[in-house]
């Protein structure tokens, strides 16, 4: 009986579902944390009558036939890459993409990762790191004496050093751009790789064609609207329900079967 | 005798078809602009050499419910929910394929795909490319892909002169050996998803009264069962 195999596909599904839903909203407050969706699709068809065949000698041709569905399978969780709120943290490493692009940030291993979330510090030596310490490409060092510092639209990072009055230029902060960026792999600690998927980077300066502008002590919030994951929440458990609802059936007629004399 | 019986038997095995239908009917609960299969039962007469007339259950096929799904909205550019019984076109490695469930990304090349990766085809027969420079993309209702720049595309939006003649081929998407027709009464909903038609409240009541047929054709077994026995004891024991 193929009912019980199939409902078990769609319980599967729908545990997935509230999996995903779950790390949505446990990642509500994420800095530009980017919400995910689990995408569902029909698995294969068996045929048990194929449609079109004759049924007569006259020829008369079979108008429907009976296709057999096996249940559900999960085609991708994708991620919904648009814009959060930006929200002002009067912090003046606090940097906020507004449009596309991401920062670049050197891993441990050399390699480049990206990512949106622009909550930087300052290393020992001066240089601008990630929360987890990781230089932001490519590589700005400020000044011991710097009493200000200024982050443009277009990511020109400038320097106000104590006694003097003109800002002095020292880094342009440079963003990637993705054709597909929703390709890209997350890797945890707000971080992505690029991927096969995603096309290799263009970097280039904020605010130039197909890339966002930065912002100065603002950050962007996830963009998980707990609505939407409370409605999604409700339906999922409800059509996990149903699922449990039909393997309890099926059951009940494999019980009647098999209480044959 | 013994028709009874088989009677019966043609109603269970035709009853546990119908129960996986209604099983994949609600697994795909979830899936975007999933139809409906109902079940479609016929008597199936049969003359005996005596004359009797028998009247057996058969499943003669399956039609696809077409209505519409609800649209949802998500926000997502790339999301097209499709209006009036029309499809988009998908350029699979099996062949040409169609489907209803519009929820599109973009692949490495910025090329419009399904989530298989497969590509959605413009009016011109190519894909549809968005410059990965692009600021947003717009989706008219009539499928003209545009961008800030102008217009990249037009999405090929097909219909059908019979939508059972479609067979569902997986992965919501659906084969056809009927010759596709322009569809320009077609609207596209940029933004929104078509949910799947299912009926969860029709799916769950003709489960149980599966449930209970199936029950009830039993107790005709059981009782042809009783009737045979009762009748070698009473000849054996005369």
């Amino acid at each position: 009986m193929r009912a019980l195999s199939i409902a078990a596909t769609g319980m599967l599904a729908q545990q997935l579902n509230v999996e995903v839903i779950s790390n949505n909203i446990a990642n509500m407050n994420t800095t530009a944390f980017k919400r995910q969706r689990a995408e569902f699709q029909d698995l294969l068809y068996q045929d048990a009558r194929t449609a079109g065949s004759t049924s007569s000698d006259a020829g008369t041709i079979v108008p429907s036939g009976i296709q057999l569905g096996l249940g559900v399978r999960t085609a991708a969780v994708y991620r919904m890459s648009g814009q959060g709120n930006l929200i002002s943290t009067e912090n003046t490493l606090d940097l906020a993409i507004q449009g596309k692009g991401y920062f670049q940030v050197e891993l441990p291993s050399g390699e480049t990762a990206y990512s949106r979330a622009g909550s930087f510090q300052m290393s020992p030596t001066g240089e601008i790191v990630t929360a987890d310490g990781y230089t932001v490409l490519p590589g700005i060092t400020i000044p011991n004496d710097a009493a200000e510092i200024t982050v443009n639209a277009s990511g020109e990072v400038l320097v106000t050093l104590s006694g003097q009055v003109t800002p002095q230029n020292v880094g342009q902060i440079e963003l990637a751009s993705f054709a597909n960026q929703v390709g890209l792999q997350a890797m945890g600690n707000n971080l992505f790789l690029e991927t096969a998927a995603s096309g290799t980077a263009t970097t280039g300066v904020p605010g130039q064609v197909g890339f966002g502008t930065v912002l100065q002590a603002f950050l962007e919030t996830s963009n998980v609207d707990v609505v939407i994951e409370i409605t999604n929440l409700i339906r999922a458990q409800r059509a996990y329900e149903m699922n449990s609802k039909v393997i309890e059936t099926a059951d009940q007629m494999l019980q009647t079967a098999s209480q044959l004399r | 005798m013994e028709n009874a019986l088989f009677i019966a038997l043609s109603h269970q095995s035709t009853l546990l078809r119908q129960m996986d239908v209604i099983a994949n009917n609600i697994a795909n609960s979830s899936t975007p602009a999933f139809k409906v299969d109902r079940m479609l039962f016929i008597e199936e007469l049969v003359t005996t050499d005596d004359g009797q007339e028998l009247t057996f259950v058969k499943d003669a096929g399956i039609a696809r419910d077409t209505t519409e799904g609800g649209f949802t909205n998500t926000g997502n550019d790339l999301d097209l929910a499709i209006h009036g019984g029309a499809y988009f076109v998908v350029d699979t490695p099996l062949g040409m394929r169609y489907t209803q469930n519009g929820r599109f990304s973009l692949d490495a090349n910025s090329q419009l795909v399904t989530s298989q990766g497969d590509l959605v085809l413009a009016e011109s027969g190519g894909p549809i490319v968005i410059p990965p420079d692009a600021l947003g993309v717009e989706i008219a209702p009539d499928g003209t892909v545009s961008t800030e720049d102008g217009e990249v595309g037009r999405l090929n939006v097909v219909r059908f002169d019979d939508d059972q003649a479609l067979e569902k081929a997986g992965n919501s998407l659906y084969a056809a050996e009927i010759p596709s027709l322009p569809a320009p009464g077609a609207v596209i909903v940029q933004g929104m998803v078509e949910e799947s038609n299912v009926e969860p409240i029709i799916e769950i009541t003709t489960m149980l009264h599966v449930l209970r047929a199936y029950e009830a054709a039993q107790r005709i077994i059981d009782t042809e069962e009783d009737l045979a026995t009762q009748t070698m004891d009473t000849l054996t024991t005369a």
